[in-house]
């Protein structure tokens, strides 16, 4: 496998850029946005601050839970070329198996894109194993 | 009775104390409180730090749901009586509104129910200012999984 490559920056449109630079928390997450076969993936790579159970060492549901909306609303920006941050109704998550510390990619999926409601599916991996999925309802 | 109750609060107290003794990187960076803890119910609160906000200063989505998820772990925690390992087996939050800018948040969650192995809790998270609802929460928990639990060396100790 090839190492992914990290986005630069003319590939972002201005409002993806905003989420991503100029945002404390998503800065502090530390995502990065990647190349996929699959088209658009992200990324975040394991640090102390992520940390769920300290004995096992796992990601924190709530950092994945983050990771997996961040990933959605930058997808949606760049898949339907929006000029602004859409907003995120609700959050279904579904927490399949211990996340590792290692480096998780998400992989964001669109459902529905209604002229009100947007429904965007995200499976995150660890290495090749599915560890959770989301659903994410957002309006326009 | 009176016994049981302080016997309950001991407990409860030692639960609390655990969750942070160890310094969690995570909630350390996050500035996560305990503010009441029993009877199966916990309250958490946490101050707007700025690597925690969204664009305009307010709490970001994700530290609500951080935040949310790990009262969730506390409540059952405290149904429980003591930090054998558990898990988020499923999330469901709605975000009602943002976070004013500026301002902290704090979330109170109830375990209303444990049946084998499955922990239910249920919660909403506020603005500390006015108190207004933000986010609601309901997911459940796999008690008993993977790991030691969290307080394993604190019963070594005593």
């Amino acid at each position: 496998m090839s190492e992914p490559t990290v986005f630069e920056a003319p590939r972002m449109n201005k409002v993806q850029k905003e989420m991503l630079v100029n945002t404390p928390f998503v800065e502090f997450l530390g995502l990065e946005a990647v190349d996929s076969d699959k088209g658009i993936a992200y990324q975040l790579s394991f640090r102390e601050e992520h940390i769920g159970n300290t004995l096992l060492r796992t990601f924190h549901g709530g950092i994945l839970a983050s990771f997996g909306e961040i990933t959605a609303a930058l997808y949606l920006v760049q898949s339907l070329d929006l000029d602004k941050e859409p907003s995120c109704n609700s959050m279904t998550f579904d927490y399949l198996r211990p996340a590792f510390a290692g480096s998780i990619r998400a992989e964001p999926r669109l459902i529905r894109a209604g002229r009100r409601f947007i429904v965007v599916s995200v499976d995150i991996y660890l290495e090749k194993k599915l560890v959770s999925i989301g659903r994410f309802i957002y309006t326009r | 009775m009176i016994e049981e109750d302080t016997l309950a609060a001991d407990r409860n107290m030692t639960i609390a104390e655990t969750f942070f003794g160890t310094s969690h990187p995570l909630f350390n960076a996050f500035g996560v409180q305990v503010e009441e803890i029993g009877k199966g119910r916990a309250v958490m609160s946490l101050a707007c730090r700025p690597v925690l906000c969204n664009r305009v200063e307010g709490v970001h989505r994700g530290v609500v749901v951080t935040l949310l998820d790990t009262n969730c772990g506390l409540a059952i925690f405290s149904r429980l009586g003591d930090m054998r390992p558990i898990a988020t087996i499923d999330l469901r939050v709605d975000f009602i509104k943002e976070a004013p800018s500026g301002e902290g948040i704090f979330s109170e969650v109830e375990c209303y129910a444990v049946q084998g192995d499955i922990a239910y809790v249920r919660g909403r998270a506020y603005a500390c200012s006015d108190h207004s609802l933000l986010a609601s929460v309901s997911g459940s928990f796999a008690v008993g999984t993977l790991g030691p639990a969290f307080d394993s060396a604190m019963k070594e100790r005593s």
